[in-house]
């Protein structure tokens, strides 16, 4: 059961709508396994929709219902059996296949290794990368640039603040000075969003990242 | 007053309770927007959807052009109640009210517009509805129709009596697609302050649960 979850203003935005993809994916992973937090979004979900109805209205072109007709007339009908199989795979999957282990990872510091993922979010500005610490690894002391956001995919991890076990959810900033390790079992896998885009600088590009900075 | 009719509503809701399970009972707490939707569902039902579309297309016009898509508005009203036909039929009424099912629809083809504009489906690994859930598709969810509508009822009465300054901060963040601190920039105030109106607020409507860090 994951402890550490979501701040209400982040799910908000989310219920909205309005955070970037890897913010969203974040969110989602979490989501997917925290019924707490699911109920959380139910209710902001239904805040959404009174708020929408409590705003002022428009009238639509009278042709509208008539072209909505006339597209559901050709499109496929309502179609369970392809919505449910939309879902079968996870946005995880989608983005990285089945084995995180067999993920082209780039070992760093002794026991780090990293992948930067950000090209497989097309057009937007923050860093997604993911990040592997291995069992019973350390890894330095270090601080943060800018916000990060951070959920465990694989394994767990501990610092000054506590556990962090998978599907947990973590918002580290410039404040936070941590030295993570890895519980001994699984390979702790994270994946981060970096909020502040940060130039990078040759050898500093190692530096980016929630284990190491 | 006000506490008379506390007390009134909560008299009423105690007995339903305990009768939750019964079907009869929980037939009678849909509410009419609801009903349509399921008929929709289960036999493609062209009045209710028609009345659906009378209901809901002027709400989701002023949505989409609020939300900066005022070229598109029409679209946006189409997409949507394609997507609503085609997905009827998961349409649980026990786990989402129609009016919050249908705005979560809205909110995913807005976001998939915009996406769609911005780049090709092939740069796209990821659809929209991978990062942003329709209530209601996770089928392992129990059902907790008492326990909603008792929140959607919660929400829309404790919203009357919200300050104007907190409706404000949460219209800008569910209308105009905007982030707590675009809403601070826009409204010339700390982002602090924006935060503690929104939990004030949520705080109100019981919304938030639990937070790690409040």
């Amino acid at each position: 059961m994951t402890q550490h979850h979501p701040d209400s203003f982040s799910l908000m935005e989310y219920s909205a709508g309005n955070l970037t993809e890897p913010h969203a994916l974040c969110i989602r992973l979490h989501l997917d396994q925290c019924s707490h937090c699911r109920s959380r979004v139910d209710m902001l979900d239904s805040l959404g929709a009174i708020m929408m109805e409590q705003q002022p209205q428009v009238s639509v072109a009278d042709t509208t219902f008539d072209s909505i007709l006339a597209r559901i007339d050709e499109g496929p009908g309502p179609d369970q059996v392809e919505a449910q199989q939309r879902r079968s795979v996870g946005p995880l999957q989608k983005l990285l296949g089945n084995d995180l282990d067999s993920l082209p990872w780039k070992r760093q510091l002794g026991d780090v290794s990293v992948l930067d993922i950000s090209d497989r979010f097309p057009g937007q500005t923050e860093q997604v990368v993911l990040q592997k610490l291995t069992a019973g690894g350390k890894a330095p002391t270090h601080t943060h640039r800018g916000e990060e956001t951070t959920i465990v995919l694989q394994g767990a991890f501990a610092d000054n603040k506590g556990i962090f076990n998978q599907w947990d959810f973590v918002v580290l900033n410039q404040q936070d000075e941590h030295k993570p390790i890895a519980l001994e079992g699984d390979d702790c896998i994270t994946l981060s969003v970096l909020s502040a885009p940060v130039k990078l600088t040759g050898t500093f590009t190692r530096l980016l990242n929630p284990f190491i900075r | 007053m006000m506490q008379t009719n506390s007390m009134q509503a909560t008299a009423k809701e105690r007995p339903v309770s305990t009768l939750e399970h019964t079907s009869a009972r929980s037939e009678g707490r849909k509410d009419q927007w609801s009903q349509m939707l399921v008929k929709v569902g289960k036999s493609q039902d062209r009045q209710a959807y028609h009345a659906l579309f009378q209901h809901f297309a002027p709400q989701l016009k002023y949505y989409a052009m609020a939300n900066g898509l005022a070229s598109h508005a029409e679209e946006l009203v189409q997409e949507v109640f394609v997507s609503i036909w085609r997905r009827s039929c998961l349409y649980d009424w026990r786990k989402a009210a129609a009016s919050t099912w249908i705005f979560t629809i809205a909110r995913n083809q807005r976001i998939d517009m915009l996406r769609k504009m911005q780049r090709t489906s092939a740069e796209m690994p990821i659809e929209t509805e991978d990062l942003w859930q329709i209530p209601g598709d996770n089928e392992n969810e129990p059902v907790t129709s008492l326990h909603r509508l008792m929140s959607e009822r919660r929400i829309r009465e404790s919203l009357k009596h919200l300050p104007e300054e907190q409706t404000t901060v949460i219209a800008k963040v569910y209308m105009e697609n905007k982030s707590h601190q675009m809403v601070a920039n826009e409204l010339n105030i700390p982002l602090g302050t924006v935060k503690s109106r929104v939990r004030l607020a949520l705080n109100k409507l019981k919304v938030i649960l639990q937070d790690q860090n409040p």
